[in-house]
């Protein structure tokens, strides 16, 4: 494939979310924060396009990674995994990614996400990254997927370890890591680290976590005002401009949209009948049709224990490198899916099924995600012990061919006439 | 492999097997138990044993099922998409199979085993729980973290037991340890010579009974079978020379099953074999602790340690030393560190010219039916390669 084609399978993603977000203009009902949702994803994926152009350093890297350092280098992240799946969804080629990463040789019991990205690597399908940047938070998938993408790109790369408990050893270590990387990193791009911009990044990232609990709070509410479609997008603002002012300007639009749709006593959906927790993410091929059916049946979701509840704590701009540490500590997905399964992971369950007074749980279990399906039985046993019941299905959050979104709704269906009946 | 001349009187042999039979409820683990000793489970190469030795306790290794074993219990607390050694682990816990346990330590290795230890923890009632953070690098920094790890294992112990272990302790279990570790070296050269006087699968049975029983007496009978097998006459051969690599695995009847077709094990890189006994505690320049920490961090690598490459080189290595015709990788399904390393491993070993035959298991796999058939066109295959 030339270099022209790459740029041009990036910009079917530019193009795409401009579209959508022409499309929203046009509908009275669209919440603002989705337009601009949109929009800043056709932007990151046109600074992903330009970055050579502009003579700047492209870095792919994986999940959960402290991109406020790339941020402040003038460097362009690329999100592995978002981007392999943004592509493969709207170019419809779930089955030539995985079947390319099968062709490689790696197992499909290798997480999916994964195993496509080995595949949009192998196929020289998106831009070509100068580094590949990656860590082990979240899982022996993450840890592993660095070195194939360094043989299969020919880049030079970084593996950041990230400790698996919460000490001051621990966190030191994190610190020294990410010295070292930024070392890496200017060596590789020329440029100097600038602290100044990086210390601005951490004081947005701060107030960014906040508004993160303020709208966990705002969810609060009966009925509760955001839908399962808005959940996803909330994620990907801490993953794709984390410390932004984009991210800032995004949240404090769904916060004020929030609010508003509280005071106007309306909720997600027409008529609340069902509150849920989420657990785990649901496959993201179906969140259109799952947002159709959880209106339909006036189910919400209210609280996203393993991927919305940021821990306690705050970050220090006068101690930048400290904070990007820190708060890979304070991110909801490391307590729950990442270090030991501690009383605080599972007490934050039975919090949020009172503090959210859930009807029900839903654990979208993942195949390819083991050490979060681990947890399904003692989570299941925690609910049951307050009398909320939960739902396991199992499902692959890429690839349709894992499971029907048949099978889903029916499932779906009978869990909601079980909730029912109770 | 054919043989001949082979004793079936190996008289350590068999004691090893009495152990491995009954494990891991084993005469004597019971009789330390009835003594008031302490018995601890460990899960992971990257838990240093010696700690745990010096403070007056058994250390043995969690293990499950060496048979295929529907794991219904397994599955359902650690869901069907974990290892099935981690869910046959948990199972056997679940069953009371370790009930004697006074404590479980554990390193945050692979997702498999850090669940394991989580559900094991929530579940089952053991007075003491330790997991260590090991990290995946092997820089300056990593050994300090991993230092500061170890001597915190040390801390909980001396806190639980209220008793001091000292370095005295710490290098008197040292050197119980690295004797271990040199009599099993020089059971591995025995199998460097083209007709070794003990099979992969024999081998495989010592292997087990290392990690089960006192150290001290599993070293006296390794002596003894040592010179048993310098005086015995056997001599095993083979269509040809195989290193079996990737996932936990202490079945001997998998290796059995490879031999019976033909196949001669002589080398591994197994966490179970080779990985566990390689490279001893070096404690010249190094405090006891110091020492156990740099030699766990340092050991012949997981596949979960970066970069890959010092991996690769070892097992080229060993490949080489032990005059291996073809690699045999047997990985668990769901265990995604040794998985991920299949597309670069094969590079690695296919630029060197050795063939490799990767092969998805469950844990306790016996290695028949479908295994069976491809083990033996990959021997086929060496065979044509080598006229």
């Amino acid at each position: 494939m030339t270099t022209a084609e790459h740029k041009s399978d990036v910009d079917t993603l530019v193009r795409m979310y401009r579209m959508l977000a022409r499309m929203n203009r046009s509908r009275p009902e669209a919440r603002g924060s989705q337009t601009l949702y949109f929009n800043l994803l056709a932007e990151y994926y046109t600074r992903v396009s330009n970055a050579h152009r502009d003579g700047k350093l492209l870095a792919a890297h994986t999940v959960f990674f402290p991109t406020e350092i790339l941020y402040a280098m003038d460097i362009v992240p690329m999100h592995t995994e978002m981007t392999t799946w943004l592509h493969a969804l709207f170019l419809r080629e779930q089955a030539e990614l995985l079947a390319k990463g099968a062709e490689l040789g790696l197992a499909p019991e290798i997480c999916s996400p994964h195993r496509g990205v080995a595949g949009i690597f192998a196929m020289d399908a998106i831009p070509h990254p100068d580094v590949i940047l990656w860590s082990n938070l979240i899982c022996d998938n993450t840890a592993k997927a660095g070195e194939l993408m360094m043989e299969l790109s020919n880049s030079p790369g970084f593996f950041l370890d990230n400790p698996f408990q919460d000490s001051p050893g621990e966190m030191d270590y994190l610190v020294g890591e990410l010295e070292e990387m930024v070392h890496f990193l200017e060596e590789k791009s020329g440029r100097k680290m600038d602290w100044n911009k990086l210390s601005e990044m951490i004081e947005h990232t701060d107030r960014e976590i906040e508004l993160y609990r303020e709208i966990s709070e705002l969810r609060k509410a009966v009925p509760s005002p955001m839908s399962i479609v808005g959940y996803l997008e909330l994620l990907s603002a801490d993953y794709m401009f984390p410390g932004q002012p984009e991210a800032l300007q995004y949240l404090t639009l769904l916060r004020d949209e929030l609010k508003e749709t509280i005071q106007e006593g309306k909720g997600a959906v027409s008529q609340e009948r069902f509150r849920l927790m989420t657990l785990f993410v649901p496959p993201m091929y179906m969140i259109s049709s799952l947002g159709n059916l959880f209106e339909e049946k006036g189910a919400v979701s209210v609280v996203e224990p393993m991927f919305t509840r940021w821990s306690e704590g705050k970050l220090d701009p006068d101690r930048p490198l400290e904070s990007v540490a820190k708060k890979s500590f304070l991110i909801p997905e490391r307590r729950s899916m990442y270090g030991p399964l501690s009383q605080q992971a599972l007490q934050d369950i039975t919090d949020s099924a009172e503090q959210y007074k859930i009807d029900g749980a839903i654990y979208w279990a993942f195949m390819g995600c083991r050490h979060t399906c681990a947890t399904i039985k003692v989570m299941k046993d925690l609910l049951n012990e307050i009398d909320i019941p939960m739902l396991t299905i199992d499902c692959d959050i890429v690839d349709p061919t894992i499971t029907s979104e048949e099978e889903v709704r029916d499932k779906l269906e009978q869990f909601f006439e079980m909730l029912e009946d109770r | 492999m054919t043989y001949s001349n082979v004793t079936d009187k190996l008289i350590n042999l068999e004691r090893f097997r009495i152990v491995n039979r009954s494990f891991p409820k084993t005469e004597e683990i019971l009789d330390l138990k009835r003594q008031d000793r302490k018995v601890f489970g460990w899960l992971c190469t990257y838990v240093p044993e010696e700690i745990i030795h010096a403070a007056g306790i058994l250390p043995v290794r969690i293990t499950g099922y060496t048979q295929e074993t529907e794991l219904d219990d397994g599955s359902a607390y650690l869901y069907i998409n974990n290892c099935s050694f981690s869910r046959s682990c948990l199972q056997m816990g679940l069953k009371g199979e370790y009930d004697y346990l006074d404590g479980l330590v554990a390193g945050s290795t692979c997702d498999g085993s850090r669940r394991l230890f989580d559900l094991w923890q929530h579940y089952l009632e053991v007075p003491f729980h330790h997991m260590l953070t090991v990290p995946r690098k092997y820089t300056e920094r990593a050994h300090k973290l991993y230092y500061e790890q170890v001597v915190m294992l040390k801390e909980h112990l001396e806190q639980h037991l209220d008793t001091e272990i000292t370095d005295e302790a710490l290098l008197k279990s040292i050197s119980v340890y690295n004797e271990s570790r040199e009599l099993l070296k020089k059971l591995y050269q025995l199998r460097m010579v083209d007709k070794p006087p003990i099979s992969g699968a024999e081998t495989m049975e010592v292997l087990n009974a290392s990690q089960r029983m006192p150290k001290e007496q599993f070293n006296q009978y390794l002596r003894e079978l040592l010179d048993e097998l310098a005086v015995s006459g056997n001599e095993y051969r083979g269509r040809s020379r195989l290193m079996v690599t990737g996932s936990v695995m202490n079945n001997p009847e998998f290796i059995r099953s490879i031999e019976e077709l033909g196949g001669l094990v002589v080398t591994d890189e197994l966490c179970t074999s080779t990985r566990y006994w390689s490279d001893p505690v070096d404690v010249d320049n190094h405090s006891p602790l110091e020492a156990i920490s740099r030699r766990y961090l340092n050991n012949f690598p997981c596949a979960r340690m970066v970069p890959s490459e010092r991996r690769f080189d070892r097992i080229l290595q060993m490949a080489h030393d032990y005059k291996v015709d073809g690699v045999i990788s047997q990985i668990i399904r769901y265990c995604v560190p040794y998985a991920h390393d299949i597309p670069l491993l094969t590079d690695r070993l296919e630029k060197a010219g050795i063939p490799i035959l990767a092969l998805d298991v469950e844990y306790g796999t016996s290695g028949s039916g479908q295994i069976s058939t491809r083990v033996q066109a990959f021997l086929e295959m060496l065979e044509t390669r080598k006229k």
